[in-house]
C-alpha cells in the first residue's frame, strides 16, 4: 500500500507541474467557458444587428402590431407613411428590415422590405401577426382574437421522470454537456497516462522502477493518480460551467435561436445525476485508463503513441455516439443494449439515467458488468503492463501480447 | 546468502538460462561475465524477482525471492534512464521512498549518496541538464541510496570515464566494506578482477566455469615462463620441454607455454646451468585470458 501512495504522490507531483496539465486545464476551461456563452454572444449578435426594425402602419393598426412584434423583433422607429422606405429610412435608424401593415377585407397584408431578404421569415411574422389578423379580418376584439390562437395544449407525463416538456428539454441540455466532460475527461487522462507510461519505457527507467517497485502497484499508483487529477479537472471545470451558466442563462429568448437552444447550465444539475456522474466516470475511467496504459507499455518511441492510441478511442468515440443518440431516443434498443457493454456503458448508461427513467435493477447489472470488465481488464492489462514495460527493441508482436496476457 | 540451483529461463522456443548455479556469500562480490546475449541480464531480473525462473530455485537468507525482497535489493540495470524533468534530489529520494525509506532518514542518505558521488552542485538541477557520466550517478545513487543488502549493478562502468569509474570502484569498495553482496557484469575484465570474488561464466545461457580466481586458474591447463635473456642456449632448454610451445610476448625474453604441471623448478635448474639467467617468471593466466579462452571453447 506504501508503494501505491508513494507512486500516487511522485506521479501527482509530476502531473501537476507538467505544462501539458495546466494547459490542458486552462483550454478546457476556456471551451467550456466559450461553449456555455456561445449561444448567448450569437443571440446578442443577433438581436442587436438582425433585429433591428422600423415599422409602418396606420395609427389603428400601429400600437397592436407594435405589441406583437416586439416578441420577436426590435421596434426602433414607427411611421405612420405607408409609402415605401429608401436606403436612406433603413440607414438612419440602423434597421435591417421596414415591415409595412395594411388592413384589407380579408385580413392584413404586410410587406417587408429588407436589406437582406433572407433575414425576413415569412412564417415568423404570420404566427406573430396572426391575432392581429384575424381581428381584423373577423372585425372582433383583440382579447377574442388572442384566445382563439391560443390554443390551450396540455402535457402530462406518463411513466417520466419529468414533469413538463422544459424539465425534459433541460434534462438533454445537461445531460449533454455532462456526457462531453466524461467524453473529455476519459480520453484526456486515459491519453496523458498513456504517454506517462511511454515516457517511463522510452526514457529506459522503467526497468528502475520494476525493480524497486511491483507492476501492479505502479500501475495501480499512475491510474489513481490520473482519476484524481481528473477529478481535479472536473472541478474546475464545472466551477467554470456553473460561474459561465449563472451569467447569462440561455432561457428561450423569443429570438428563434434562443428558443431552440438547450437551457446550458450546470445549476439544474441534482444530487442522483451527480452521483451517477461520478460512478460511471470512474468506471469508465478504470476501464479505459487501464487499458491505455497496459497499451502505453508496448511503445519504444514516443512517435508511436498516436498509431496505438487510435484504436484504443474508438470504443470510446462509439460509446459518445450512441449516448448522443441516447438523449434522443433512451429507450431504443441499441442504446438499452449497449449501455451494458463494458466500454460503452458508462456513457451510455450515464446518458438513459438523465433523460429517462432507468430500472435500479439495469444500473445495478450495468454496474456489476463494470466492475467484472474493470477487474478482467486489470487481470489482463496487469500482464501486458508487466512484459510491455520489460520489452525493447522490435515493437513486440500480436502474438506475444496474446501469450503474456494468458501467462 | 544467495543460492541459485538450476535456474532456467526459457522465452518462447530459446532457452535465454539454462541450469546455472552459484552461490554467493554474504558481503562478497560476485561477477558475472559473458558475451552479449549470454543472459546475464536474464540471470539477474531472475535474482531481483523481476522475472520467475522457468525451472530451479533462488534464495536469499535461506528465503525463496519474493516481491518483498525488492526492498533489501538495488538494481543498476544495464538500460538506464531516468525521469529528466526531476531535479537530482527529488530523483534519489523518490527512489529511497519505493525502497520503504522515511524522513528523516530518506534526506540524511540522499545528502549523503549526492556528497559521495560529487552530485551536489548538481542536486537541484533537472536531470535531463546532467552529463552522461553525471547522469549515470545519479542512477547509481537511486540504486542504492537504501543502502541494499544486494546490489546487482549490469554493466555499471560503460559511458563512464577514468574519473567517474574510479569514483564508482571507490564507492563500491566503500558499500562491499559496509557489508554490502554485490552482483556485478562488466566486460571491463581487470576492474571485475580487481572487484570480484568470486566469478560466473556465462555464455549460450549456460555455465561455463565459476569459482574464485585461484580455482579457475588451478584449472587453466597450462601456464607461459618467461625466461630472459632470449639466448639460443636457453631456447634450445626449453624447447626440450615436453609440451612446450612458444608464445609471442615480451620484447626481449622467451615465453614459453607449457602444461600446467610442468615441473617448474626443474626447468628453472635446467636453465641456470645452460646460461646466465636474468628472469625466470611463471605468468598466472589473467581473467581476460580466461574469459576468452572459455568463450572460445564454447563455440561450436
Amino acid at each position: 500500500m506504501n508503494e501505491i501512495v508513494t507512486v500516487y504522490s511522485a506521479e501527482m507531483m509530476r502531473r501537476l507541474r507538467s505544462r501539458a496539465f495546466i494547459l490542458g486545464l486552462a483550454i478546457g476551461a476556456l471551451a467550456i467557458g466559450v461553449m456555455i456563452q456561445f449561444p448567448n454572444f450569437m443571440e446578442s449578435i443577433y438581436t442587436n444587428h438582425t433585429n433591428r426594425i422600423v415599422l409602418a402602419a396606420g395609427p389603428a393598426l400601429l400600437p397592436r402590431a407594435k405589441a406583437l412584434l416586439e416578441k420577436d423583433f426590435k421596434v426602433v422607429a414607427t411611421s405612420s407613411s405607408v409609402a415605401p422606405p429608401t436606403a436612406n429610412d433603413m440607414k438612419a435608424h440602423r434597421a435591417n428590415a421596414y415591415f409595412i401593415l395594411a388592413a384589407t377585407p380579408s385580413g392584413l397584408m404586410v410587406t417587408a422590405y429588407a436589406r437582406d431578404p433572407g433575414d425576413i421569415s415569412a412564417s415568423q411574422l404570420r404566427r406573430l401577426l396572426l391575432p392581429l389578423s384575424i381581428e381584423s379580418a373577423a372585425r372582433i376584439s383583440a382579447h377574442r382574437a388572442e384566445s382563439i390562437v391560443r390554443i390551450p395544449v396540455r402535457i402530462r407525463p406518463i411513466s417520466s421522470k419529468f414533469a413538463s416538456a422544459q424539465q425534459s428539454n433541460a434534462a438533454r441540455g445537461i445531460a449533454y454537456i455532462l456526457l462531453l466532460l466524461l467524453y473529455l475527461l476519459i480520453i484526456i487522462n486515459s491519453q496523458i497516462i498513456m504517454s506517462s507510461v511511454a515516457e517511463e519505457k522510452t526514457s529506459r527507467i522503467a526497468e528502475l522502477l520494476i525493480a524497486s517497485v511491483s507492476p501492479a502497484a505502479l500501475l495501480a499508483g499512475k491510474i489513481a493518480a490520473s482519476i484524481t487529477l481528473a477529478l481535479i479537472q472536473l472541478g474546475v471545470w464545472v466551477a467554470v460551467a456553473t460561474f459561465a451558466g449563472g451569467h447569462g442563462s440561455i432561457a428561450a429568448s423569443g429570438s428563434g435561436l434562443g428558443a431552440s437552444s438547450p437551457a446550458l447550465s450546470l445549476a439544474g444539475v441534482s444530487a442522483s445525476e451527480l452521483a451517477s456522474f461520478l460512478v460511471f466516470f470512474l468506471l469508465g475511467s478504470l476501464q479505459m485508463s487501464t487499458l491505455f496504459a497496459s497499451f502505453g507499455s508496448l511503445i519504444n518511441r514516443t512517435e508511436d503513441l498516436g498509431s496505438l492510441s487510435g484504436p484504443l478511442i474508438m470504443p470510446v468515440l462509439v460509446a459518445f455516439f450512441i449516448a448522443l443518440s441516447a438523449l434522443a431516443v433512451p429507450r431504443s434498443m441499441l442504446v438499452v443494449v449497449a449501455s451494458f457493454v463494458p466500454l460503452l456503458s458508462p456513457f451510455v448508461m450515464f446518458a438513459r439515467i438523465v433523460v429517462s427513467t432507468v430500472p435500479l435493477w439495469q444500473v445495478a447489472v450495468a454496474i456489476a458488468i463494470n466492475l467484472i470488465a474493470i477487474w478482467g481488464i486489470a487481470v489482463l492489462g496487469g500482464r501486458v503492463y508487466r512484459v510491455g514495460m520489460l520489452l525493447y527493441g522490435r515493437p513486440p508482436s500480436l502474438k506475444q501480447v496474446w501469450r503474456a496476457m494468458r501467462a | 546468502m544467495l543460492i541459485a540451483e538450476h535456474l532456467q529461463k526459457v522465452f518462447g522456443n530459446v532457452y535465454a538460462v539454462r541450469d546455472v548455479s552459484f552461490e554467493i556469500a554474504p558481503g562478497s562480490t560476485f561477477g558475472l561475465l559473458g558475451p552479449n546475449g549470454a543472459g546475464k541480464t536474464t540471470i539477474m531480473r531472475m535474482i531481483l524477482g523481476i522475472f520467475t525462473p522457468d525451472g530451479g530455485r533462488i534464495s536469499w537468507s535461506d528465503r525463496p525471492i519474493d516481491a518483498r525482497m525488492r526492498r533489501i535489493f538495488g538494481y543498476l540495470p544495464e538500460e538506464r534512464g531516468l525521469y529528466g524533468k526531476m531535479k537530482v534530489r527529488d530523483q534519489i529520494v523518490y527512489f529511497g521512498r519505493l525502497h520503504g525509506l522515511v524522513e528523516p532518514e530518506i534526506t540524511r542518505r540522499t545528502s549523503r549518496w549526492i556528497e559521495r558521488l560529487g552530485l551536489a552542485e548538481y542536486a537541484a538541477r533537472t536531470c535531463a541538464e546532467l552529463s552522461k557520466g553525471n547522469q549515470q550517478k545519479v542512477q547509481i545513487a537511486c540504486a542504492a541510496v537504501h543502502e541494499p543488502q544486494l546490489l546487482v549493478l549490469d554493466e555499471p562502468f560503460s559511458g563512464l570515464d577514468p574519473v567517474n569509474a574510479d569514483t564508482l570502484n571507490a564507492t563500491l569498495d566503500e558499500l562491499k566494506r559496509g557489508g554490502t553482496t554485490l552482483v556485478l557484469s562488466s566486460h571491463e575484465m581487470w576492474q571485475m578482477e580487481h572487484l570480484c570474488d568470486r566469478f560466473c561464466i556465462i555464455t549460450g545461457g549456460e555455465n561455463r566455469a565459476s569459482g574464485t580466481l585461484a580455482q579457475m586458474r588451478a584449472a587453466w591447463p597450462t601456464r607461459v615462463i618467461r625466461v630472459a635473456p632470449p639466448s639460443a642456449a636457453l631456447r634450445a632448454i626449453l624447447d626440450a620441454v615436453p609440451g612446450a610451445r612458444p608464445v609471442p610476448g615480451e620484447n626481449g625474453c622467451l615465453d614459453y607455454e607449457v602444461a600446467a604441471g610442468a615441473p617448474l623448478p626443474q626447468i628453472l635448474r635446467s636453465l641456470v646451468a645452460a646460461d646466465a639467467v636474468t628472469r625466470f617468471e611463471a605468468i598466472e593466466p589473467s581473467l581476460h585470458e580466461i574469459y576468452i579462452h572459455t568463450i572460445g571453447e564454447a563455440k561450436p
